[in-house]
């Protein structure tokens, strides 16, 4: 039974497209979504703030006029520099306990799983498209892309490192050189995830063919079609879930208060999949 | 507009360090620290032709103060009467000020972790009263004033008495500290008190000269690969996706 479900994409038929398309799967807990745009907006703040506190000729990112802006915004430097503490505090008070006790149920490893052969192909081809030099279709993705979980990565890396050296500098925590180096760290592992997230919003905000992704932070759903063009080895792994579950209780409840067809459509063209 | 500046008579100066200990008092500087040294060259000379003399170091209130540039949060800064002044609002602390001084004018206090130094005793000059050093000063040693005052005292002994700046030829960032002396005791205190050429903690050469440009470069480099992707996109148009 399990041959049903194919081992790579095939070509679907139009009604079949059509029937995943309206068919929505969960993808995102709320805890995700909430923590997500927690996150996305505090990150627009600090950054913002945090480019404007460096004002120093030598290290500055931002322009005169940027740094006097955020100054008049919040009435002087020394607000402007309590603000982006206090907002980073509360961002960590907000993370630990998620980190902490949120990481085996909300994230389930999936971000951090090791890149294998796909992804790192899917990472050559799929950088090759956007510079418009392949047309070879993507390897088969998990529930999270290759880009998503190199994303992933460097937060995961850089923000105990923003965490850190937040906490030394905005407490003074340790001499002067800890300190100056907490400086310099802080900006560059800032810096590191700022380069992923120019990536991360273009992809999430403005590329067409993420955009029941973008929605997915909303929802919590994405449509079956997207789940199987896009990440299809997710796909593949909730198709044999549901059809373990289905023939566990199939002999016995067969029948009795059977559920809607689901994901029925897809499971037809696979008799003929390519092995 | 004001250009503060402060005389020190070295010949008059007894080395009694009741200036040092006025300003410590004025400003509650902690034990340990000072924003004003007395401090006396070594002996010079072949006995019995022996000579040496106190030096009085402070800030100076540079004209190109080199410690306003390495600090990246803007809490040192010269306002628009010379001082050169530091908002420990905005402090973090983390002393690349502190080795950029010529003139090793600053600390970092340990009770507050942050930077601090003389500031001509601004609060002082506002209340129309003189610095606590030049008020206390047991032998008149010391001269504060506008130096743009063209009927000041100061005015006239910088520009016609001739105090001079304590600046070499490697170190020269317009102090505004000057001093009275014979000159070759000026030239001694020169001598064995020189400014030190500015300096830049390793933590900022690396941040100047490696971190921003790595983060600049990078978020640069994947910006303008968004740009590509984007007009790559807009030129094919959007093709049959899944909604």
């Amino acid at each position: 039974m399990s041959s049903v479900i194919p081992v790579a994409p095939v070509p679907l038929t139009k009604e079949q497209a059509e029937a995943m398309l309206h068919h929505q799967i969960k993808k995102h807990h709320v805890a995700i979504i909430l923590v997500h745009w927690f996150n996305a907006m505090t990150w627009i703040l600090e950054v913002s703030t945090g480019a404007a506190l460096i004002s120093s000729r030598y290290f500055r990112v931002a322009p005169d006029w940027y740094i006097a802006m955020f100054n008049g915004l919040l009435g002087g430097r020394a607000n402007l520099l309590q603000f982006h503490i206090a907002l980073g505090v509360t961002w960590i008070l907000v993370f630990l306990p998620y980190g902490l006790f949120g990481f085996r149920t909300y994230l389930r490893g999936e971000m951090l799983k090791v890149t294998d052969r796909d992804d790192m192909r899917w990472l050559i081809i799929r950088t090759l498209q956007i510079l418009g030099k392949s047309d070879e279709p993507l390897p088969p993705q998990g529930i999270y892309n290759a880009g998503q979980k190199a994303f992933s990565m460097v937060v995961w890396m850089m923000t105990p490192v923003v965490m850190v050296t937040g906490v030394t500098m905005a407490f003074r925590l340790g001499s002067p050189w800890v300190v100056g180096w907490a400086v310099v760290l802080h900006f560059l592992a800032v810096g590191m995830i700022v380069a992923g997230l120019v990536v991360h919003v273009y992809m999430g905000a403005i590329f067409p063919e993420e955009k029941p992704a973008f929605f997915s932070m909303i929802t919590g759903t994405v449509n079956e079609l997207f789940a199987y063009n896009h990440h299809f080895k997710w796909w593949r792994e909730m198709k044999v879930a549901h059809l373990a579950w289905e023939q566990k209780r199939t002999p016995k409840d067969k029948g009795v208060g059977s559920d809607e067809p689901e994901g029925e459509p897809a499971e037809k063209p696979a008799t003929d999949s390519p092995g | 507009m004001a250009r503060y500046a402060m005389v020190t008579d070295l010949r008059k100066c007894v080395a009694c360090k009741a200036c040092t200990v006025a300003c410590s008092a004025e400003w509650d500087v902690p034990t340990g620290q000072a924003r004003t040294h007395v401090r006396a060259t070594p002996l010079a000379g072949e006995f019995p032709d022996l000579m040496s003399s106190p030096y009085v170091a402070q800030c100076n209130h540079c004209d190109h103060p080199p410690c306003v540039e390495p600090c990246p949060s803007g809490a040192t800064f010269q306002g628009d009467d010379g001082i050169v002044r530091v908002d420990g609002d905005v402090c973090i602390g983390c002393g690349f000020c502190v080795d950029a001084c010529p003139y090793e004018a600053r600390y970092i206090s340990p009770r507050t972790k942050k930077v601090d130094k003389c500031d001509f005793c601004r609060p002082r000059i506002e209340r129309g009263e003189e610095p606590a050093c030049v008020a206390t000063c047991t032998a008149h040693a010391k001269y504060f004033g506008d130096l743009e005052d063209r009927n000041g005292e100061v005015h006239r002994l910088v520009f016609h008495v001739g105090a001079r700046r304590l600046e070499t030829a490697a170190v020269a960032v317009g102090p505004n500290v000057y001093y009275l002396g014979r000159p070759e005791q000026l030239d001694l205190v020169l001598a064995s008190f020189p400014p030190r050429p500015p300096q830049l903690l390793t933590a900022g050469e690396a941040w100047k000269k490696l971190a921003r440009p790595l983060v600049i470069g990078v978020v640069g480099a994947t910006f303008l690969g968004q740009a590509v992707a984007f007009f790559t996109q807009l030129h094919k148009g959007e093709g049959d996706f899944d909604e």
